[in-house]
């Protein structure tokens, strides 16, 4: 690429304004196809949630409100709640899975027979169906046959069985262990691929120095590895403030509506009660959410990922 | 109020005339249950009718068995106007919803035989005045009881207590009651039959009571049956019918709480260790109310835009007619809906459970509030019911909040007490 435009005098001028018409033209269908695609369902939500919209009340119209819906999302306490439990889950399973993700992933760097069988047989959690693993995970924790309570009263940990998903604190146990269970595959992943691009030469050096291996994790790997961890955290935690096929096959939000992540009350909103307006707006807000998060992550930890290197 | 439905119907039918080539049959489309049993006499009753009017032709189709599903279906169709299908099988809990939206005709110019039908089964099925579906055939929230452990059913909830109490102690069952506790409309069918029982209603005209001493009552009661006297495990809070069926069908409960289905399936000596060791009795009373039962169950009604109403009742008629009555009680075990037919020996011959036991069930239901905003209400409801039965919150403050929020939505439906008519 030229680094500044052609003067006017210059012969090649007219021809680059041709090239650059051309190459609207040609990038046109892709760009109509992100509006149509992409704006346009976005556009109408908004537009939708200004307005009272109520499917199962046909008599009552589709007039214009304003804010009104999300007046009614502010002071909504069932809203604001699934709020916290969609933050707790995302900032729990997320650490875990990370953390975890991370010693996965340096065990799987290192040399060893079998390591091309032991990377492959990690992901298969990972390939599972999300609603299948739920059903896995809710029927090992099932109050009556389900093996973990066989397995803690055996070991000694409960004096009888427990009913998981009628405690407010416990119900969570099993759906975050899941979570951890399902996604830590991936996250090992991301960063193995990350830890491979990492120079060699780099821990020679640091050898030579005389850094241990802590100093030379911290360090060494950890920094360059900081695009992965990323790559990894923007996956995690937008798909974590998403959650719902897990939550809705293990718990359905309850007991009561105490794990009810945000995306399924907006479900809920939308195609259970058919409030289309509400729904739209509570969609509006977890987009809102979601966008300024991938922001602030670009933002703070972003830096040098996004500029093209010198 | 569906002046404007109806004034279209004969411009329609002018129309279907013009457009359906001379002579030919009129189509009928009736999505509906395909599968199993049900399906099979379904599609035997529809191929008679058909022989029956040659001018009609009956296009069945399947939909999912799932009631929300089912639910989700029919309002995306109806909102748009659709003229297919045009016959709909409703839960009794839709049909106020549907008729309020101007989706379904009212069946009075078709001059329905109401008054051969159970009452509760026409209140469910009637808004502002006019029948919106005909009732097809009818559920009802039993007590099963083991004939083996005791010599009669309970008639209160105290005499419950302490039967379940007695079978525990003697190390007979593991759990007193089983019953439908998971966050859902079941736990709500449930509640309505405490509630009936200590005297209580959830709405009385447009305003929510289900705050009331007797609803406190109602709940407190049932929480201390899971809690103090342990009579229903708490893991009943995650169940459903089918679960509460496994649970009872084992021998390990001494009562159930349940609908009619599971009745002829527990009877297979070679699944269940109950087999000829249960009966049914209404759900018991306490003080201050009667003995309720929750009523369910299946209704016929016809899309407002069908094209063809006439051939749509032709066929609703037929269905709902005693001899195809006794021939779903006899392969699926379904209640009729005709008072009648309890009296017929033909019944008694049919139906697995006692004809007279499932008579005095059903002269018990009680229809769940009729209200086209139900299926809303109901969901407020459960998760404070939910919250209330899991320790969250104490039950006078959980149906303070629900009431609180029933009220609202019905206010903003312009349904609530002394609102003007709201639905046209």
């Amino acid at each position: 690429m030229r680094g500044r435009p052609l003067p006017r005098g210059d012969p090649g001028y007219g021809v680059e304004r041709r090239e650059a018409r051309l190459a609207w033209w040609l990038v046109s269908p892709a760009l109509a196809a992100i509006v149509l695609v992409a704006l346009f369902p976005l556009v109408w939500t908004v537009w939708e949630s200004l307005h009272l919209h109520d499917l199962r009340m046909p008599w009552l119209g589709q007039p214009f409100i304003g804010l009104g819906n999300y007046l009614e999302a502010v002071g909504d306490e069932r809203f604001r709640a699934a709020m916290g439990h969609t933050l707790f889950f995302a900032v729990v399973s997320v650490t875990l899975e990370l953390a975890l993700g991370t010693m996965l992933a340096l065990a799987m760097n290192r040399a060893f027979r079998g390591r091309g069988l032991m990377r492959a047989s990690v992901l298969v959690p990972w390939a599972m169906p999300t609603v299948v693993s739920g059903l896995l995970w809710k029927f090992m924790f099932d109050g009556d046959a389900g093996i973990a309570n066989a397995a803690l009263v055996k070991v000694g940990v409960l004096d009888q069985p427990l009913v998981w998903f009628i405690r407010t604190g416990f119900a969570w146990v099993p759906v975050i262990l899941a979570d951890v269970w399902k996604t830590t595959p991936f996250v090992a992943l991301l960063l193995l691929a990350g830890l491979q691009n990492i120079d060699a030469s780099l821990y020679e050096a640091a050898r030579i120095d005389g850094a241990s291996a802590w100093r030379q994790f911290r360090f060494v790997t950890l920094p360059l590895l900081r695009p992965a961890i990323l790559v990894a955290l923007i996956f995690r935690t937008l798909d974590a403030f998403r959650v719902f096929d897990l939550i809705y096959v293990m718990t359905g939000g309850g007991p009561g509506t105490s794990t009810e992540p945000i995306a399924l009350y907006t479900f809920n909103s939308l195609l259970q009660y058919l409030r289309f307006g509400y729904g739209s707006a509570l969609s509006v807000i977890v987009f809102v959410v979601t966008f300024a998060l991938a922001l602030v992550y670009i933002r703070y930890l972003g830096a040098g990922l996004t500029e093209t290197k010198a | 109020m569906s002046l404007r439905a109806v004034s279209w119907v004969p411009v329609l039918l002018v129309l279907a005339c013009h457009a359906a080539p001379a002579g030919g049959p009129v189509t009928v489309i009736f999505p509906s249950s395909t599968l199993g049993a049900e399906g099979e006499v379904l599609r035997r009753q529809v191929a008679r009718f058909m022989k029956e009017r040659p001018d009609i032709r009956v296009e069945q189709r399947s939909t999912p068995d799932a009631a929300d599903q089912r639910h989700q279906l029919y309002v995306q169709w109806l909102n748009a106007h659709a003229g297919e299908p045009d016959i709909l099988q409703l839960d009794a809990i839709w049909t106020p919803e549907f008729a309020a939206a101007e989706w379904i005709l009212p069946l009075d110019r078709f001059r329905p035989p109401v008054d051969s039908f159970f009452p509760a089964t026409i209140a469910a099925n009637s808004w502002r005045g006019h029948l919106y579906a005909l009732p097809w055939f009818v559920d009802v929230g039993m007590l099963y009881w083991r004939t083996d452990l005791m010599d009669s059913p309970p008639a209160t909830f105290d005499e419950l207590e302490r039967d379940a109490e007695r079978a525990r102690a003697e190390k007979r069952v593991r759990y007193g009651l089983v019953l439908q506790g998971a966050r859902y409309e079941g736990l709500v069918a449930v509640f309505s039959e405490y509630l009936g029982a200590h005297g209580g209603r959830i709405l009385e005209g447009g305003k929510v009571t289900v705050a009331s001493p007797a609803g406190v009552a109602a709940l407190t009661a049932m929480r201390r049956e899971i809690y103090e006297q342990g009579i229903i495990p708490p893991v009943a809070l995650t169940w459903h019918e089918e679960e509460a069926r496994f649970a009872f069908q084992n021998g390990e409960a001494a009562f159930m709480r349940n609908w009619p289905y599971p009745y002829a399936l527990m009877n297979d000596s070679s699944a269940s260790r109950v087999a000829g060791k249960y009966a049914v009795a209404p759900m018991p009373g306490a003080e201050g109310g009667h003995p309720t039962a929750a009523l369910g169950g299946a209704q016929l009604a016809i899309n407002a835009n069908s094209p063809h109403p006439d051939a749509a009742w032709a066929l609703v008629e037929y269905l709902t007619r005693p001899e195809q009555m006794l021939e779903r009680a006899r392969v699926v075990g379904q209640f009729p809906t005709r008072r009648a037919l309890y009296d017929d020996p033909r019944l008694r011959d049919a139906l697995q459970v006692p004809a007279a036991e499932a008579r005095a069930v059903i002269e018990r239901a009680v229809p769940r509030p009729v209200t086209p905003v139900y299926t809303q209400l109901s969901e407020l409801l459960q998760v404070q019911l939910h919250r209330a039965l899991t320790r969250q919150v104490e039950p006078a403050a959980a149906l303070r909040v629900a009431a609180g929020a029933m009220q609202k939505l019905l206010d903003r439906a312009g349904l609530g007490a002394g609102a003007p008519v709201a639905a046209r």
